[in-house]
């Protein structure tokens, strides 16, 4: 068997076409996120917890409390996006996985069943507070 | 005392023993995993599933399902996690890869490791993805994040191939 990273005929075909079909699946969600105010939504399992505008420079931080499976998340709004500032869960990356803004971007903490998720245009608004 | 019965073949304790060492070998790799910084949620290297790859052309299918079901319950048994949601989605994770390496090596004629451990690694991600959004968090948002996190399998599925085949080439 030679060692290659090139790999078979084959290999290449199945990497193309998965590549292909995530490239698209990702354009399209692109496209879809895009189409809204920037905001950062938390949800418990089914359940919309609320939703948040991301704050503009100078206006104050949300803290949202997030009662999950196993307590409470407590979920920090700001200018540096949305963030799980401290959580019930033992391995704690939800927490170390620090603040996102981009769209489509999300933090969940499983074993909490908490999930936070940027959705909209976060940066066309961005862009359009520095013009 | 005298000991009755057939004793095992030597080559029935070596397999024995190599599976062990390459159950060894996945469950420190499942930890060094665990404790390394995530690049995205539920992400990692996928150093675990090469060994699983490993055991399956070396041994079977059955020793590489066995492998996968093992070291994530031990592997869990170490950091804490055993029976956790975690637990459920790095077990879905490692059956789903083991069940789609046995499929292409078996089914698809022309693949070599690099092709079935790229399949793997979608597999695992995939399969992630649908046990949270099905059992612990019922939002259809989860799966905005998959696209990218897709990619980067796909890099790391081939590079862990390629490894894969390193190691066979030279451990037969």
């Amino acid at each position: 068997m030679p060692v290659t990273l090139k790999g078979t005929r084959v290999d290449r075909l199945l990497l193309l076409s998965g590549v292909s079909l995530i490239a698209v699946a990702w354009l399209l969600i692109q496209s879809f996120m895009a189409s809204g105010p920037a905001v950062a939504a938390v949800y418990h399992g089914k359940t919309l917890l609320a939703t948040y505008p991301l704050p503009l420079p100078g206006q104050p931080a949300i803290h949202f409390d997030a009662h999950g499976e196993l307590g409470i998340s407590e979920i920090v709004i700001d200018q540096d996006g949305a963030r799980i500032a401290a959580s019930p869960c033992t391995t704690q990356q939800c927490v170390l996985s620090g603040a996102h803004r981009h769209a489509g971007d999300m933090i969940a903490c499983v074993p909490n069943r908490i999930l936070v998720a940027i959705q909209g245009s976060a940066e066309a608004r961005f862009d359009a507070i520095a013009e | 005392m005298l000991i009755t019965g057939e004793r095992p073949a030597l080559h029935e304790l070596e397999q024995k023993g190599r599976w062990l060492a390459l159950l060894m070998l996945a469950i420190g790799l499942h930890m060094f995993e665990a404790s390394l910084p995530s690049l995205g949620p539920w992400f990692k290297l996928g150093l675990a599933n090469l060994v699983t790859l490993l055991a399956l052309i070396w041994m079977g299918p059955k020793a590489a399902v066995l492998l996968a079901i093992s070291r994530v319950v031990i592997g869990a048994f170490f950091i804490g996690t055993l029976f956790t949601p975690t637990f459920i989605m790095s077990m879905a994770g490692a059956l789903t890869a083991a069940f789609v390496m046995i499929a292409a090596w078996r089914w698809l004629p022309g693949v070599s490791l690099i092709g079935i451990s790229l399949l793997a690694a979608l597999g695992h991600m995939l399969a992630q993805f649908i046990t949270v959004e099905s059992l612990f968090i019922q939002q259809t948002a989860l799966f905005y994040a998959l696209p990218p996190l897709l990619l980067l399998s796909s890099i790391s599925g081939w590079l862990n191939g390629a490894l894969a085949m390193y190691i066979a080439a030279r451990l037969p």
